[in-house]
Formats: C-alpha cells, structure tokens, sequence
C-alpha cells in the first residue's frame, strides 16, 4: 500500500527532475563536481548557460546570425564539408583549429575571403562581411551543439513493445500494486524520459523507516538522516529523535523500494523499454 | 667595508623572508623513497601505495588525536563555476612547508603553525576549474599546472615564477588538474579535456629549461600497428584518453605507469568501431624517451565514460615462491585489475561492484562488453563508476588494496544517433540507490576481505572519494560524504575514530613526522587541516 501511494505522489508531481546534464558532473562519472544538485533545478536555458561556465566554453555563438548562416552554410559549404560541418569529402569544421581559435568571425570571415585555392578549398571574395561572419557563427553553434554537453537532449526514447510491455506489468507489477494504480500514468509526467525513470524509481515522497533499539526503549519513524554515528527519525507522533549509535543501539531499517532498488538492479534494456511503451499509451 | 657589504646583504636576505623559513630543497634521486620526513610528490613515493610506515598513532592511542592547526582560504570566494574553494589536492610537505592548491591557486604554509608563506595567483584566460590535484617538486623547483595548460616553474622558496610554458589549447576544451610527476629530470605532465574530440597525450619537460623531452600520444598515429584497432586515422586522432591524474613509476624498471581516460565521443562508440587502443588503458612507458613497453586496456571500446584513471598501484609479492612485480587498479568500470608490471600479463581481473555488462574475457584477461548495454535512444541500463580520482592505497602490512567504491546503476542514454557523433553524444542519469563501500581488496585474488558499506539516506556522490592513507600503525584513514573524517583499523575495518568537519575531506591525506610527531594532513571543502596528538 506505502509503495502506491508513493507511485502515485510521484506520478501526480510530475517533478522528478531527471538529470540530463551529465557530464563530469554527472552520478555516471567523470572528474566529479559540485553542480549536480542544482542542475536539477534549472531550465535546459539555465542548464546549458551553467554548463557552457562551468566548462570554460568561451565566446557565445550569436543564434539569430547562426540561423542567418545556416542556408549560406549548407548551400556552399554542405556538399565538401557535410551538413552539419562535421566532414565529408573535406575535413570536419567543428575541431578545426581555425574554427575553435575564432570567436565571432575575425579569423574566419577574411581566411573564407581568400579560401585555400591550393587545396580545394574555393575563396568567398564575394560575400559579403555580414555573410562570411553569419557562416562563422553557424559553425560556432555546430560546436556549442557538440561541446556543451548541458545543452543536450534526449531523442524519441518510446522504441519498445507496448503488449510485451503490458506482459511484463501483469506479471511483475501487480503482486504490489493495485489494478488501477497505472491508470493515466503517462499523462502525469511531462516527457517519456521523466515516465521511465518514474516508473523505475519512484522516490519522491518515499523514506526509510527505521526501528531503533535502544536501552530506553524502541522508536521508530521516518529517517531524516543516517550515518556510522547517528540516526535522525521522525516519530508517528511528529517528533524529532536523533540517536548516537556509539551506544549499541539496534537499528531495523525498512525500504519502502526494496522491491524498486531489485527492478534497478535486474532490468533488461528491453524490458525496460517494453514497459514504457505500454504505460506510455495510459494517458 | 666589502665585509659589512656582505652582511647586509646577507641580513637582508634573511630579513626578507618571513623569519626560520625553512629552506626548501629536494634531491630527486630521494623521490621514490619511503617518506617519512617528507611528502615530495602525489602519491609520497612513486607506488601509489599511500602507506606509511610511522606508528606513533595508533589503535590505541587515535581518541587523542585533535587538530593543531586549519588553514582557511579566505581570499579566494567563488571560481568560474565554482562557487566556493574545495581542495582536491594532495599536499606536499618538504623542509617543513606545505604546498596546497586549488585551481589557479598555490600557497606555502609553514606546517608547524599553519601560516602562510606566500600565495601565487594564476589569471587563467579558459579551462575548466573542476578541480586541481598538487605541484611536482624538484631540488628548489616547484612545478604547477594551470586551468589553461600552462607548466608553470616557480622558486620553492619565495613563489616566484622562473619560466612558463603553455603545452594544450584550451580553445580545444584541453584543460589540466594534474600534479606534474617529478621523476629524475624529467617533469611529466598529464592533460584532460574530453568536450571536443581531442587526443591525450602525456609531455616530458626539462625541469630546468622547460624545453619538451618527449611526447606520448594516447592513440596511435599514422603507421602504427594499433591503428587497427580504430576504423581509420581520423577518428584515432580524434579519440580522447586523456592523462589527467599522475601515473606512478617503478625506478628498477624504469617504467612510468600511467592510467588513460574515455574514449571520445564519450557515449556515442558508433563511429569508432573497435577497442580504441589505447584510451581506457594502463600503459607502461620508458620515463626517458615516452615509448610504449606494454598495455593493458582495462574498458575495449569504452561507451560509458569509464574513464580509466585511479591510479595503478605498484607493489612486490610472493606468488607461488616467486617474487613477482605487480600492480592492481580498482578500476572505475567496476573490475579489480591485478597485472604483472614488468610484462603487463594479467593476474587477477574481476568485478568488485555488482555488474552484467560483459560476457567474459578475452584471452589477455581484458573485459568484453556486452553491446546491448551501450548506450542507446531508448535507454540502457548499467553500473556508474565504480571508483574515481579520489586515491586508493595498499599496505604491505595487510596485502589489501583499499577503494572508496560506489554500487549503483545509471540510465545512458544516445542523444546522437547520428554516423558522425561527437563530443559526448549521450548522457546518463543516476538511478535507484547508490551506495558506498569502502573495500579492502585482496590483489590476488581480487576478493573482498572486508567491505564497509557507509550508511547514508542520500546516494553515494558523483566524487567516489575520499581518499585513503594507511598506516604501518594499522590505521586506514578516509571518510564519509556526511563529513565525517573516519579512522578505520587496516587489518579488520572496525571503526577506531571519526570526527565530524565543516565539509568532506576532498583531497588526498598524507602523513609524516615533523620534529619528531606524526602529523595527519587533509583538505575538506576550503580548508586544510592538520591533526596530531594531543600532548
């Protein structure tokens, strides 16, 4: 009964701000960092601002001269360079010493006026200054897409089976949860990837209940803090009780996503993906 | 009068400085010793052990210790997307100075009070200020690496800068946090930066000149056999590895064994078929010219920024009557690595943390990932690093490798499912519980001979730290993420001391004896501490 209520709190929130901004900062890796708590608060805008800082990315591309950009680009430059300058038949732009040494144009737009007639590479003399630097900034913007890792986003992650998904539910879910526990669940969470991870690790609203032992007697409630020194509860009455555990005291602790943390544990890929197809079609 | 000249020179020589500063001076030669007296360089010898052999705290005696002295940085406030200092750097301790960074930052302390001697400030134009690790130091040189890639030279004594030398472009997201290795006379740097495709590469400099000895290139270049091992010179040029936490270096063998970082791109492996020798690898160089001895690639093919840079520690066994060489990694793709290091032929390779993304190994002992746990559109589940930059060790007392672990799985996502990813080209988010265990590891076995899981309501962070330091007093000293400094006993892992700080401990512990009393020397958050015995 907790776990669905649980569920429900989470579904009904919809706030279960899944990191995207992954990066050196990010639960998977990396050099570590200290920005992870707040990235979760942020809008993808705030998000990718603080990446592009926190990484040292330099000079912000100008997106309405990029937009002006991109049809020069891909009607000059596309066919030799690939449509979004990362190579074809020449060279990728994006880790270009030219193209990352430039902020807005100084380097590039005279270096494009002349070209490299020798290589292949055919100069611009006739566009105009305004042109030569809008191609620059669209090139800047094919770099930001690549190197500002907090401005990425997830693709159309729905590529599961919705009847083997339902398969999965009735025979895993339901010994827990009641039959209409799922209903609407998809209409609850703002994108697929929210729903996934919901659906994986509904934590919002769910505490550890811990039993403690003590010479005094026994108290239990919801953890507010643990350690290898002290538990921190709060009783059924309201009150706060926290407990040095230097003093033998016998601590029961009861995860209300035990059953949770094992799905997390053993899921396959494509159950996983089965699973939010189908709950993906409860709106 | 030529006489009264020289002593006033001589008086305001002395009066200059700030009075009994001790004078600095390394001898490299004594580098790769046992250090007691001293902390000359990251890991205080060249093994990586992190062992000490002083036992004036012990068991028995570690409820007195309490902290002679904390040096705050007060000066410093919030960083390029940092907001406050966080020390991530072991210290070292030579002459009785302390030298302590933070990126852009470098102070000498005098280690009996604690005061300052002088502070050099770097205005760096770009990198990334994620953290920084320490200085190198040889004879009265100190050698320090910028957020910009600048191997900066400076007088040990006085802070002030002798020469500079700039060896990565940030504009290529290059950006440095190492610790120069310091081994004969050759000042080894190591560079990271993983935004932009961009090779790793290790440099050697002249500590005296600056001028570059030698290059190593994490991924071959053109003619080389291993080229085989990407689908063409382009994407190898383009592949990563980056070398951002020092190596360690067995002087017998005159061998540099370094740890290489992800491949790039990071998570999208699409367009770089094949193991992309020699990212994810430990790797054993000549210190004197750069050339490739042996490899071992730890992740082939890596796609989940398995990032294989905790260090490989060295260390001297008996096997089956033989004295063998040896060097084990706990790895940060979740396999404990236990190498022969003079031919790079493995001994041990196994998991240490629950894991189902490969099916076996190959014949050279190297994990074979399972492709369907890559990343991909609709998600794929799998572990997050099993360890980080934050310092292992091993004690010879005990034949246990010690790790701050975390168990704990992660949705990775493609966000480019293009034929030409690039920069990271996917991401990955933290799901279910996270746990941290710290773990006492036999290397020979690669079995746990005791795990400590740290009870905690909140996931295990992304750092994996901190540190550990043991000791021949049979103490392991380390700590949880709840700010607690913790002094486990090496042989059992049975608590014997904690103590509660102001913010995690953040960067490598040392120890030594000054004037003849052991100190215990750690950053947390902003500030370093140094504890010993109350009189």
């Amino acid at each position: 009964m907790r776990i669905l209520k649980c569920l429900l709190a989470l579904a009904g929130s919809a706030a279960c701000a899944a990191l995207v901004a992954v990066s050196q900062e990010a639960q998977t890796g990396g050099q570590e960092g200290t920005q992870e708590q707040n990235y979760q608060k942020m809008t993808p805008a705030q998000r990718a601002e603080a990446t592009r800082t926190f990484l040292g990315l330099g000079a912000v591309p100008d997106k309405a001269a990029a937009a002006r950009g991109a049809p020069l680009f891909a009607s000059k430059c596309a066919d030799c360079h690939g449509k979004t300058a990362r190579g074809a038949i020449a060279p990728s732009l994006i880790t270009s010493d030219l193209v990352l040494g430039d902020d807005h144009g100084e380097h590039l737009a005279p270096f494009l006026k002349k070209g490299i007639p020798g290589k292949g590479m055919p100069a611009f003399a006739r566009m105009s200054d305004r042109q030569l630097t809008d191609i620059a900034e669209f090139l800047h913007l094919q770099v930001e897409d690549v190197a500002n890792r907090g401005a990425y986003h997830v693709l159309n992650i729905v590529v599961g089976d919705a009847v083997r998904g339902k398969k999965y539910v009735d025979s895993h879910c339901m010994s827990c949860h009641k039959p209409d526990a799922l209903l609407h669940i998809a209409s609850k969470f703002r994108s697929p990837e929210q729903l996934q991870r919901g659906w994986i690790w509904p934590s919002r609203d769910v505490h550890l209940i811990a039993e403690v032992k003590t010479s005094a007697g026994t108290i239990s409630g919801r953890v507010i803090e643990l350690s290898d020194f002290s538990v921190s509860l709060v009783d059924t009455a309201g009150e706060a009780h926290t407990i040095d555990r230097n003093f033998g005291a016998e601590i029961q602790i009861h995860d209300p996503l035990a059953a949770h943390q094992q799905i997390v544990m053993t899921l396959t890929n494509e159950d996983m993906h089965n699973v939010t197809a189908y709950l993906e079609t409860l709106k | 009068m030529k006489l009264g000249f020289l002593l006033a020179i001589t008086a305001a020589a002395l009066l200059s400085g700030p009075l009994n500063a001790p004078v600095v001076s390394v001898d490299p030669n004594t580098i790769g010793q046992a250090p007691v007296t001293s902390w000359p360089t990251f890991n205080g010898d060249y093994s990586g052990e992190r062992y000490s052999t002083i036992t004036q705290i012990t068991p028995e005696n570690v409820n007195h210790l309490d902290a002679n002295w904390v040096y705050r940085i007060a000066e410093v406030g919030a960083q390029r997307g940092a907001p406050v200092p966080i020390i991530k750097c072991t210290p070292l301790l030579v002459n009785g100075v302390l030298y302590m960074t933070i990126p852009d930052h470098l102070w000498a302390l005098d280690a009996r009070t604690g005061k300052e001697l002088w502070h050099y400030d770097w205005v760096d134009h770009g990198g990334h200020l994620v953290g920084q690790r320490g200085v190198g130091i040889w004879k009265t040189t100190l050698f320090f690496l910028t957020p910009d890639n600048w191997l900066i030279a400076l007088d040990a004594n006085t802070g002030k800068e002798l020469w500079k030398k700039n060896y990565a472009d940030a504009r290529k997201q290059y950006f440095s946090t190492s610790a120069p290795l310091i081994v004969k006379s050759h000042v080894i740097v190591g560079v990271g930066g993983d935004a932009m495709d961009m090779p790793g590469f290790l440099d050697s400099f002249d500590p005296v000149t600056g001028d570059l000895q030698w290059t190593w290139w994490s991924t071959p270049r053109r003619g080389d056999p291993a080229l085989k091992t990407w689908p063409n010179e382009r994407a190898s040029d383009h592949g990563g590895g980056m070398t951002w936490m020092p190596g360690t270096y067995d002087p017998g063998l005159n061998l540099l064994y370094w740890p290489t970082g992800n491949t790039n791109p990071v998570f999208a492996g699409q367009g770089r078929p094949g193991a992309n020798l020699w990212t994810e690898s430990i790797v054993a160089l000549d210190a004197d010219t750069g050339k490739l001895k042996w490899y071992f690639q730890v992740s082939p093919h890596d796609t989940h920024d398995f990032d294989n840079t905790t260090a490989p520690i060295l260390f001297d066994r008996t096997v089956d009557g033989k004295p063998e060489k040896l060097l084990a990694q706990a790895a940060r793709n979740g396999f404990f690595v236990t190498l022969d290091r003079v031919t790079g032929k493995y001994v041990v390779v196994k998991p240490y943390v629950p894991l189902d993304y490969s099916s076996g190994l190959s014949p050279q002992g190297e994990p074979i990932p399972i492709p369907d746990k890559d990343p991909s559109v609709g998600g794929s589940i799998n572990i997050v690093n099993a360890s980080n930059w934050p310092a292992p060790a091993y004690s010879p007392k005990t034949g246990f490798a010690y790790v701050n672990s975390v168990e704990g799985k992660a949705i990775y996502y493609l966000t480019d499912d293009s034929d030409k990813p690039s920069g990271y080209g996917g991401t990955g988010v933290g799901i279910g519980r996270a746990v941290r265990v710290l773990q006492a590891i036999d290397p020979l076995t690669g079995n746990a001979a005791w795990k400590h899981a740290y009870p905690n309501l909140n996931n295990a962070p992304t750092t994996v730290g901190p540190s550990i330091l043991t000791t021949a007093g049979n103490l392991l000293i380390s700590g949880d993420d709840q700010k607690n400094l913790i002094i486990f006993s090496a042989d059992k892992g049975q608590i014997l001391w904690h103590h509660e700080l102001t913010a995690n401990e953040s960067g490598g512990i040392i120890t030594y004896l000054l004037d003849g009393k052991q100190y215990i020397v750690f950053g947390a958050g902003d500030s370093l501490y140094a504890w010993s015995l109350r009189e």
